[in-house]
């Protein structure tokens, strides 16, 4: 555990160290990202490891200096600009140290020593290639004799995995499993400081509320999973906390270009860490983007044209489409390393698994099975529902007062997200009575984190989380000329 | 500059333009707001004690037991493929349970290189009851 405790601190949380400070400031977000922002890296130098050459840590080493180069000069340059609005210390370590104490409470868990069936079939199997250099990564993805290891799958747990190998040796492949799980925590430190950060303007007992409740989001992340997923080397709870933190920083906390930005390695962190994670990583930015630059209706209206008007058209036109570009942008570029990763997994000849041949089974006893088979996990649904109504009733204008997101933005995440997983089970080619048996606790994570961290948000609201502003107090300007038509209360 | 907010609340337009709540909330709103915080603590209170349920076995002395048990087999069958097979050599993985012939292709990796067919590997790996790990032992046959 020591190991990769040091791994974690030093292999990834000392090159990520200066992009979170610029990026997170004084927020108590700021720990909990470095070592993602790290494993970030990894995999990026993983994917150069199998598309170019060498081996990761010499990629690892270029990504990182790039990275903080980048920074650097980025830091110089905005000296010139106002500075972003961060929280007071105080406030940042208080809820550091209790998002962080709860989570070594779970994460005591790992001396129990699990290795779960996918640390072994699967990450370790990658992390081992990985450490071996490009001839051995590719050469072994492209393996008959690995298939059972779902050679597609994106590199972030190998890579960071390998990165401690490179570090530590590999004496002991546990280090491997314990990285996972310490960055899996990371994950779900980012949301607990999100969460957090909904009572950051409220009075000093709705603070304390908030806090209390980004404890318990963190210790329910754990338990949703139970240890054997959480611990035992499995990547689910990691890109799902990921895509969660993106969740909660890119459609639920005011807009800003901080929240956006940790939103975006939320985002892009879950999209190297697994295939559901790329895809639902690229519904949580097609959101997100459409939250900073929404669609403006009256635009949408085919206006009669006028000829002295047709001018004032095309400077329409070209600004619409300057907008477009704008919000693929916002969904690409985060999105890069996961989409990279497909392309190249493509590009060398490995498919997907579970869409390799059409199933036996008929659609609709698919649907049905599937439908039976994740209703169990999703217990929390009719609670949340009722909050979000109850909410929406008593809190809104405290909501609307704290420029948080509107509702709709956190449940259509979690809408659209679920319809994929189901879709995914449908359409799919394994039978799909072992297929849920084998994997709907572990897709059905995401989901039931979305709307735990909703309950929590609201519980905050309700608190009087951010419902008082002092006076004087702005809020972080919005990095973008806001023009929303489709949430009114969405600021 | 005293205000009242549409739902009956006292309040003051800040410098910002924005509506400062200056009073308390009515209790309407009180309760629905106990009601929420009831709501969304019971919920996660009890997520973490299912939470509690479910790792039960995983931190009790037995389970622990059972997990440094298959700690100590994994190194030893990694140790055992790196002693008894030559660096490089190609080989099969041939073990009626899926899982074994798994970790036997997971445990190899980087030392010898494991073939979608016997035709071409130099040798068989197999998991076989034993002493050697913990009750399994490493089982290499020339082809």
């Amino acid at each position: 555990m020591s190991r990769a405790l040091w791994v974690v601190i030093a292999g990834l949380g000392l090159p990520g160290i200066l992009p979170a400070l610029a990026i997170a400031r004084r927020s108590p977000a700021l720990v909990f990202l470095a070592p993602l922002m790290g494993a970030g890296m990894a995999a990026v130098a993983a994917e150069l490891e199998l598309g170019v050459g060498l081996s990761l840590l010499t990629w690892y080493v270029v990504v990182a200096v790039t990275a903080n180069v980048a920074v650097v000069a980025w830091w110089l340059t905005a000296g010139r600009s106002p500075p972003l609005a961060s929280p007071p210390w105080t406030w940042s370590i208080l809820t550091m140290l209790v998002v962080l104490g709860a989570l070594i409470v779970p994460l005591t868990s790992l001396r129990t020593g699990i290795i779960g069936y996918d640390g072994n079939a699967v990450w370790l199997t990658h992390t081992l290639m990985v450490s071996g250099g490009h001839h051995e990564l590719l050469t072994g993805l492209r393996n008959a004799a690995y298939t059972f290891s779902n050679p597609d799958y994106p590199p972030l747990v190998p890579a960071a995995g390998a990165l401690a190998f490179a570090l530590v040796g590999r004496g002991d492949l546990r280090v491997a499993i314990e990285v996972t799980a310490l960055l899996t925590a990371c994950a779900l430190g980012v949301v607990g400081a999100g969460v957090a950060a909904v009572g950051g303007r409220g009075r000093p007992s709705s603070r304390i509320a908030a806090v209390v409740a980004a404890g318990a989001v963190c210790m329910v992340g754990f338990s949703v999973t139970g240890i054997y997923y959480a611990v035992g080397g499995y990547a689910d709870l990691l890109w799902s906390a990921a895509a969660v933190g993106a969740v909660v920083w890119g459609l639920v906390l005011p807009r800003s270009t901080q929240a956006l930005v940790v939103a975006w390695i939320c985002a892009g962190v879950a999209s190297v860490t697994k295939n559901e994670g790329l895809a639902t990583a690229l519904v949580v930015l097609v959101l997100i983007a459409l939250r900073y630059r929404p669609l403006a209706l009256s635009r949408l209206r085919r206006p009669r044209v006028q000829p002295e008007s047709r001018g004032l058209q095309d400077v329409a036109v070209g600004s619409a489409v300057r907008r477009w570009a704008e919000r693929a942008g916002f969904v690409v570029v985060p999105a890069l390393p996961g989409l990279a990763w497909a392309g190249l997994a493509r590009l060398i000849g490995l498919h997907n698994a579970f869409f390799t041949s059409s199933s036996a089974e008929s659609p609709v006893s698919r649907a049905r099975a599937t439908i039976h088979g994740m209703a169990p996990h999703l217990v929390v649904v009719p609670v949340a529902l009722a909050v979000l109504v109850a909410g929406c009733y008593f809190v809104r204008r405290d909501r609307e007062r704290a420029r948080l997101g509107h509702p709709a933005w956190l449940w259509t995440a979690w809408f659209l997200s679920l319809a994929l997983i189901y879709v995914t089970y449908v359409l799919g080619s394994p039978p799909i009575k072992w297929w849920l048996l084998t994997s709907v606790d572990r897709t059905t994570i995401y989901p039931q984190l979305v709307l735990y961290t909703d309950l929590a948000i609201w519980m905050a609201i309700a608190f009087g989380g951010g419902g008082a502003q002092a006076a004087g107090e702005r809020p972080a300007a919005a990095p973008v000329a806001a023009a929303p038509v489709a949430a009114r209360t969405d600021a | 500059m005293d205000v009242r907010r549409p739902d009956g609340e006292p309040g003051r337009i800040a410098e910002n333009g924005a509506s400062v709540r200056a009073g308390r909330r009515p209790v309407g709103t009180l309760i629905g707001c106990g009601l929420i915080v009831s709501a969304a603590a019971v919920m996660l209170g009890l997520s973490v004690r299912h939470g509690m349920t479910v790792n039960a076995w995983e931190l009790s002395p037995a389970g622990m037991k059972a997990w440094a048990k298959f700690d100590r087999q994994e190194e030893c069958i990694y140790h055992a493929i790196r002693s008894e097979v030559p660096e490089g050599a190609a080989v099969y993985i041939h073990d009626a349970a899926v899982y074994n012939a798994q970790r036997l292709a997971e445990l190899s990796t980087l030392w010898a290189v494991p073939q979608p067919s016997p035709a071409t590997a130099r040798w068989t790996l197999s998991l076989v009851p034993g002493q050697a790990c913990s009750g399994l032992s490493l089982e290499v046959r020339p082809r």
